[in-house]
């Protein structure tokens, strides 16, 4: 952990069809750590995910974003993701007609591009699809499949986990990533995210259980309800709120 | 199966097609950007076991009027057809496809199946569809559909999120809906219409 700030989010204020969701958020994440971002249904925790990956349904109507020194809100959905910044969708979408390969064929070159980086050999691009599928233990029929399509609910995180594994994020946001998960395949899920911490690397844990905290474990801890961070604190919150319920925590 | 595949425009397709009885036709329309007009095309079941497996594409990007009629017509039972076409229409273009199933008085155990998809890639363009079936036997198994629609917005939010520019993304998800067609395509036509997609 070497203590440098990744993002620094101030006074961020974001909403839908008129309607404000986000209502002054305030955020520090550093290099290296992991922060869970909790609260109750509708407190908009996935609101935060979508407005930091750039979802275009999202007006931010005041407040910053710096990311790694960027202004990260001037920058496209791409640009983001060719920054470092990756989503992992709490619903993942189903795109027919398009396999995984072909998917993240066309994501890797792009930001190999964007980063000026040379193109990968199909050699190369094979072995790191294999690399990675491993991972998250998807066999090799997986990448000829169409994203999504028919997949279980453990699938779909899976494959959200394995996209993530491929982009080698710098800050990954996890958006309700045990939702719909099963205890196997939110272990497969939570090795996969474990395996993939590094010094330089950090995550926003985006749940409204404390189950996946027990799996990826959070040097930080928010609850965010109506639209602003209330409280912030260290690992004994995630027991408060298990025991006590979001009720018992107040700004 | 043979799949015989023409552009129109540039090969010479036939219009009035006449399958007897055991016969199995599979044949692939291409409509490349610019064809314009109108393309009619008929055809007739007139054996038993006979089977056309018909598919078409049309690419109007950009302006231009395009009409297609296609009549399939099940003179006698025991026969099946299956119709796919799929539509890009963009800009100030329109497109209209005309859709009839006949099924003939006994021409009982037919099996006819149509279906006809557009994507609309501007407010301008239209894409009209007119399926129609006249059946006039009772034992048979029928059905047409239509839909037009835009581009998928959580589709294409979810493939700029990975890092794939916006163009490139919307190139994806217009390959992606012209798959099932494409794909009875040769690679080298194929890469034509592909390449051929605003």
């Amino acid at each position: 952990m070497n203590n440098q700030v990744l993002l620094e989010i101030k006074g961020l204020h974001a909403s839908v069809e008129g309607k404000e969701i986000l209502k002054g958020v305030d955020l520090v994440i550093r290099r290296g750590e992991v922060h869970a971002v909790m609260g109750p249904n509708g407190a908009g925790k996935s609101t935060l995910g979508a407005v930091l990956a750039g979802r275009p349904t999202f007006e931010v109507t005041a407040g910053s974003v710096v990311y790694d020194g960027r202004d990260l809100l001037a920058l496209s959905p791409e640009e983001r993701s060719w920054a470092g910044l990756f989503l992992s969708f709490q619903y993942p979408v189903e795109i027919p007609g398009v396999s995984i390969t072909n998917f993240m064929k066309a994501a890797v070159a792009a930001r190999r591009k964007a980063q000026g980086r040379p193109e990968l050999t199909p050699g190369e691009y094979l072995n790191l699809l294999k690399e990675k599928m491993a991972l998250v233990q998807m066999k090799g029929e997986f990448a000829r499949r169409e994203v999504n399509v028919g997949f279980s609910g453990g699938e779909k995180k899976r494959n959200e986990v394995f996209q993530m594994a491929m982009l080698e994020p710098t800050l990954s946001i996890l958006d309700e990533t045990d939702s719909g998960l099963d205890v196997d395949a939110l272990r497969i899920v939570a090795e996969g995210v474990n395996r993939l911490r590094t010094p330089e690397t950090s995550a926003i844990v985006i749940t409204h259980y404390q189950r996946l905290l027990d799996y990826i474990v959070p040097d930080v801890v928010h609850v965010l309800k109506e639209g602003r961070i209330v409280r912030t604190g260290g690992r004994e919150l995630v027991d408060q709120i298990e025991q006590e319920g979001y009720e018992s925590i107040h700004g | 199966m043979d799949n015989r595949v023409y552009v129109i425009g540039r090969d010479s397709a036939p219009q009035y097609l006449r399958l007897e009885a055991g016969e199995a036709l599979a044949m692939t329309l291409v409509f490349l950007p610019g064809t314009g007009g109108r393309y009619c095309l008929e055809v007739d079941l007139c054996g038993p076991g006979a089977s056309l497996d018909l598919a078409g594409l049309y690419l109007c990007p950009a302006d231009g009027q395009l009409d297609l009629r296609v009549l399939v017509r099940h003179a006698v039972g025991g026969c099946t057809s299956r119709q796919l076409f799929k539509g890009i229409v963009g800009g100030t273009a329109s497109a209209s496809f005309d859709g009839l199933i006949y099924v003939a008085p006994d021409a009982q155990k037919t099996e006819a199946y149509q279906e006809n998809h557009a994507l609309l890639l501007s407010e301008t363009a239209r894409a009209e569809s007119r399926p129609q079936l006249e059946i006039y036997a009772d034992d048979v198994q029928c059905s047409h559909g239509a839909t037009t629609g835009y581009l998928n917005p959580d589709e294409l939010f979810y493939l700029r999120s990975r890092g794939i520019p916006e163009d490139e993304a919307r190139q994806l998800q217009m390959q992606a809906f012209l798959a099932p067609v494409a794909r009875r395509l040769d690679e080298a036509l194929a890469e034509e219409v592909y390449a051929s997609l605003p």
